[in-house]
């Protein structure tokens, strides 16, 4: 089937012993390998080596890692980003640790994105064998897993049309200029299965990251966690509240670095043959932001 | 003790020692622009007009450049002052909104200066 899902965020922090504070005891990743000055860390409800990876140094994005479901996507998506016009890389198995030989693609939003097949498997927190819905001691949040990112570039409809021909992503929802055929997009949210996105790409900087986010259950969930992000002091940018783009529920906030997170939860069943929602400039406010319905002076200028 | 004075509208504001600039402004009861407050987004920049300052966490060079590093310019997120400063805000002017708080820091303020100057009286 191609991208299965976003495996991977790997990301720069200036402070590793505060970013583990927050990633480990506030998010309850468990973290599964130090090495050469990175931390790697899974959520519970994940099964594959690791989910996060944290580098000293600087701020932003380093690169994302897709997951597809067999090797041969890997040539098929090769020769597709080669065929746009994309440098690509040939990696090895283990240039990143526990993960499979794969692609580097330098994408046309000047981000990283890694392809690859195989990690090797941890398993989940609760096992295949008569699993428990839940481990029973989560720390902090307890984030079963990673969810999607938010990235910005200049073309996004430019690279709306990488993602559909290289990634054979749909788009679910999109903020575009007007309501027109011609209309320029100002955002794209955009999957592979059902899962509402993996990646939004909004119009802005090359090469930028927004915010990548964790998956939650539900609106009680996203409560309990922006309770714990008052008790742990971690700055909160919005929420709780509900992205009208989506339907997710949403708590925007920065790790110790000023990367953006979000939990997330919610968002409804996509499929590649529903009819695209489409939000005009108007509206975007609540679009972003359903209750508020306007954006605040962070959401565009506050990217690392 | 470090005291703030903020251009253009002139709030003179105390500080804890070691606290950033950022966090003072904000616990005597003032609100502006700011991003992340984690050194990682650059909105929370003013120009430091007098007085020295340092940084305490690195700063990664996307969010301060080297000229910046040089001009004057203060992240406050991660800006702790080394003795009195004077800064200028850059797009606003500071907004009050916890006057409570405000009179809390000019009290303290106040008893700071007369601890310095030796002027203050044994009941306080």
């Amino acid at each position: 089937m191609g991208i299965m899902r976003m495996g991977y965020a790997h990301v720069r922090v200036t402070d590793m012993a505060e970013a583990k504070d927050h990633y480990a005891n506030t998010l309850g990743l468990y973290e599964v390998l130090e090495e050469d000055g990175r931390v790697y860390y899974k959520g519970w409800d994940e099964w594959d080596h690791h989910s996060v990876v944290l580098e000293e140094g600087g701020v932003g994005l380093v690169k994302f890692g897709f997951k597809v479901q067999y090797e041969y996507d890997i040539d098929d998506i090769e020769k597709k980003a080669e065929t746009f016009g994309c440098i690509v890389e040939r990696m090895s198995k283990g240039e990143n640790p526990e993960v499979s030989d794969g692609i580097r693609i330098h994408t046309p939003s000047d981000h990283l994105f890694e392809v690859y097949h195989a990690q090797t498997v941890l398993g989940t927190e609760v096992g295949t064998h008569n699993p428990e819905s839940f481990p029973r001691h989560l720390v902090g949040v307890g984030v079963p897993a990673i969810d999607h990112a938010l990235i910005t570039c200049e073309d996004v409809k430019g690279m709306e049309r990488f993602l559909t021909e290289t990634f054979s992503f749909y788009a679910t929802e999109r903020v575009q200029t007007s309501l027109e055929p011609d209309a320029d997009y100002i955002g794209t949210w955009m999957t592979s299965g059902n899962q509402i996105h993996q990646l939004a790409v909004i119009a802005g900087p090359q090469g930028k990251l927004h915010h990548f986010a964790f998956k939650l259950a539900d609106w009680n969930e996203v409560g309990h966690a922006a309770d714990l992000f008052s008790m742990d002091d971690v700055p909160i940018d919005v929420g709780p509240t509900r992205h009208g783009i989506t339907r997710g529920q949403t708590v925007y906030f920065f790790d110790p670095a000023g990367n953006r997170n979000e939990v997330f939860a919610g968002g409804y069943t996509s499929f590649p043959d529903r009819p695209v929602s489409i939000w005009t400039p108007d509206q975007i406010g609540k679009g972003i932001f359903y209750h508020s319905r306007e954006l605040n002076d962070r959401f565009t200028s506050v990217l690392t | 003790m470090p005291i703030v004075t903020v251009h253009p509208s002139g709030e003179v504001i105390y500080l804890d020692p070691d606290e950033t600039v950022l966090s003072g402004l904000y616990k005597a009861g003032y609100a502006y622009a700011v991003g992340c407050r984690r050194g990682g987004c650059a909105v929370c920049k003013v120009d430091c007009l007098r007085g020295r300052f340092h940084y305490n966490h690195p700063i990664a060079d996307t969010v301060l450049t080297a000229g910046e590093r040089a001009d004057g310019t203060c992240l406050t997120c991660r800006a702790v002052p080394d003795g009195d400063i004077t800064i200028e805000m850059r797009n606003e002017d500071l907004r009050l909104i916890n006057p409570f708080l405000r009179q809390l820091n000019e009290k303290a303020r106040v008893r700071a200066k007369s601890v310095v100057s030796g002027t203050e009286s044994k009941e306080q």
